[in-house]
């Protein structure tokens, strides 16, 4: 009997990752919608009834939008809620809403319903109180975008991290989950699975997006990973 | 005049508090120096207009990482080609975007042709009536009015080829030239650049069947769009960061500019730039600024034009000067339409920047001033508020009193100021640069391409 030959496991190695990483961009077009909310109870209508694209346009999309704010600015609804209804408790309740906790838009969806609805069941008298201008829902028509980044090492990935536009860290980062499917990210999961780096990997996942711009977002990456020993 | 003769008063806390007076303090100004009141030499006739920047300039300004993205996406429209037809080549805003536009989207390799209609001056009587009616003015829609511009509309329509494979209309004018389209071959886009929310109901009727035969519309604000059976699309307008108005001043320009127009930089500047028109609510900032000025020292700066033009214009001003009185502080220049630079020197010289319009299109001297990163004072109305969300990149306002707040505030609040002016910025460079105006016109150009292949399997 021939001896059997079991390959161990392959080492990874963090100077060579076995696949390389390709940067990858999404652009979106902003596509008005046929649904307005004027109340509470209309935008609680209006959130039960939209489109996928819309909620991912007014969660998602819209933090890609204002990249720059870390003061507090989350999504679209939560800031209808405080800008043009002036009801502070909700907006908080809707800001405090985490898009990375989510992995499909349903899901989110069902949040932020679950969200006006507990709020009008406590008031509900707000429920038809009118707005001071209608929230107007809008979605995204989406194209994803090859890069000329591609990185087969880790230099090469920060290199190439700092270099691509910040609708690609967006993508990568933030939309990535939707694609996925898991709470994680692309960077992350290129980083534990072909370079071997979990611990890395789980550090980048603990980013707070909502405190950081996206560019701040891109710093810390790319600093971890430049603290990866060569 | 002795510098140290003036004083004035200035708020050291936000107000009274328990009954207690404000405290204030003394402190000395500079020497004022009263306007001038004619227009220095070097702006009575227009500049040579600078050649157009080139794709690789905005480099600089937005990074490699989206010039990029903008040759990825034009790569599949290489060889197809862009019609764009609007009524007029020079003056206005459209024709001042088509001219960055349609060089820029060439040199992506995405030949753009740019034809501009003709009319008589019935043509263009009934399409500025048609256009005042669709912002909401009364009009009574005549038989002979519907007949002139569906006249004219034909004749350019038999003078004209529409062999690109997207065509763009802007504006009603020239919107019935939908009748030559070939479906097979073409996509057309109508661009919409007015204010849809309120039309007189006669003459969007009479609009609407052609509005309904393309392939998709385009509005400047959610709140202008129509409900129509055709997908809907948001372009901001946009500003070229290259261009006159927007490029980048070294100080020594800025201050030889406002030196000229007598205009002391060491004392806070507040500036509004209009033409001198109601809807612009001049008369309500002179107000707001003399309610704030019994707290903070300032001057006023109000910069426009169309007052030699426009009869109701130079009432406007009259009335202006005679709110402003004899206040050396108050700067008031009425500017010729090619003072580009003179403009952008201004912006960049204030302290704050107040838009304190009553109605709105989109508000392109919002956009001038958050690029410069001022902190922006605006009135909530038309697109200002997709440029200003509320104490993050700008502040709204609803009246002269809350106006007057704004202004004592945010020049007590440097640092709150400043915070909003980099939020400001920030918001221009991601939405409203020429650039991404490039970028909107090929995403949507793919996106139909799309739409027109799955149509096809």
């Amino acid at each position: 009997m021939s001896a059997t030959s079991i390959s161990a496991p392959e080492k990874l190695s963090p100077r060579k990752p076995r696949k390389p990483f390709y940067f990858n961009t999404s652009e979106h077009l902003l596509r008005i919608g046929r649904q307005k909310a004027s109340t509470f109870a209309e935008l609680l209508e209006a959130l039960q009834t939209c489109p996928d694209d819309s909620i991912f346009q007014h969660t998602f999309r819209t933090l890609q939008e204002h990249h720059f704010i870390r003061q507090g600015f989350s999504n679209d609804f939560a800031h209808w809620s405080l800008f043009a209804c002036h009801e502070p408790v909700l907006a908080e309740q809707l800001a405090s809403v985490d898009v990375r906790e989510f992995t499909s838009i349903s899901g989110l969806r069902a949040r932020m319903v679950e969200i006006v609805d507990g709020f009008l069941k406590q008031h509900p008298r707000l429920g038809s109180q009118p707005a001071l201008e209608p929230f107007y829902f809008c979605a995204s028509d989406l194209l994803i975008l090859p890069t000329s980044c591609v990185a087969d090492s880790l230099p090469g990935f920060v290199e190439s991290l700092r270099a691509v536009s910040l609708h690609s860290i967006h993508h990568h980062f933030i939309e990535a989950r939707l694609r996925l499917h898991l709470m994680s990210n692309d960077f992350s999961q290129w980083l534990e699975e072909e370079a071997g780096l979990p611990e890395v990997a789980d550090s980048i996942e603990r980013i707070d997006i909502y405190t950081n711009t996206l560019d701040g977002v891109r710093q810390q990456i790319a600093r971890l990973v430049e603290q990866v020993p060569g | 005049m002795n510098s140290k003769d003036q004083t004035v008063t200035v708020a050291t806390s936000p107000g009274p508090q328990n009954g207690s007076e404000p405290r204030v303090e003394k402190i000395a100004t500079p020497e004022r120096r009263r306007a001038p009141r004619t227009l220095p030499a070097s702006v009575l006739t227009p500049p040579a207009p600078p050649p157009p920047p080139h794709l690789d300039d905005y480099k600089k300004i937005i990074g490699e990482g989206p010039v990029d993205a903008l040759h990825f996406l034009a790569r599949e429209l290489k060889g197809k080609s862009i019609k764009m037809v609007n009524s007029t080549a020079v003056g206005g805003g459209v024709a001042e975007m088509l001219n960055r536009l349609v060089p820029l989207l060439s040199e992506l390799e995405v030949p753009t042709h740019w034809d501009v209609i003709t009319g008589g001056n019935d043509f263009f009587e009934v399409t500025k009536a048609f256009h005042n009616a669709l912002h909401g003015s009364l009009y009574e829609l005549t038989k002979a009015a519907q007949e002139i511009f569906l006249m004219y509309n034909e004749q350019n329509r038999e003078r004209m080829r529409f062999d690109e494979e997207l065509v763009v209309i802007h504006d009603p004018q020239p919107a019935a030239l939908i009748r030559s389209r070939d479906k097979a071959k073409s996509d057309w886009v109508w661009r919409c650049h007015i204010d849809l929310s309120n039309p007189d109901a006669r003459v969007w009727e009479f609009l609407r069947p052609f509005i309904e035969q393309y392939d998709a519309a385009i509005f400047s604000s959610q709140s202008f769009a129509r409900q129509l059976p055709i997908p809907q699309y948001l372009f901001y307008p946009c500003i070229d960061p290259l261009s006159e108005k927007n490029k980048d001043l070294s100080d020594e320009q800025v201050q030889r500019i406002c030196d000229e127009f007598g205009i002391d930089r060491s004392r806070p500047i507040v500036t509004q730039v209009s033409r001198f028109d109601r809807l612009k609510d001049p008369l309500g900032v002179v107000h707001a600024y003399k309610l704030a000025k019994k707290y903070v020292d300032c001057q006023l700066v109000l910069a426009g034009g169309g007052a030699s033009d426009d009869p109701e214009g130079a009432v406007v001003l009259q009335e202006v000067k005679e709110a402003a009185g004899d206040d050396p502080d108050i700067i008031i220049l009425d500017l010729p339409p090619w003072c580009a630079l003179e403009i952008n020197a201004i912006q960049r010289a204030s302290t704050l920047v107040v838009q304190k319009s009553l109605r709105e299109g989109f508000g392109l001297t919002v956009t001038e001033a958050l690029w410069k990163g001022k902190p922006t004072i605006a009135g909530a109305v038309g697109g200002i508020p997709n440029q200003i969300i509320h104490k993050l990149t700008g502040v709204l306002v609803h009246t002269v009193e809350g106006c007057a707040f704004q202004i004592r505030y945010l020049l007590t609040h440097p640092e709150f100021a400043r915070q909003i002016g980099i939020n400001g910025r920030e918001h221009v460079k991601e939405n409203f640069l020429m650039t991404t105006n490039v970028k909107r016109w090929l995403l949507l150009y793919r996106i139909l391409q799309r739409a027109r292949s799955q149509k096809a399997a």
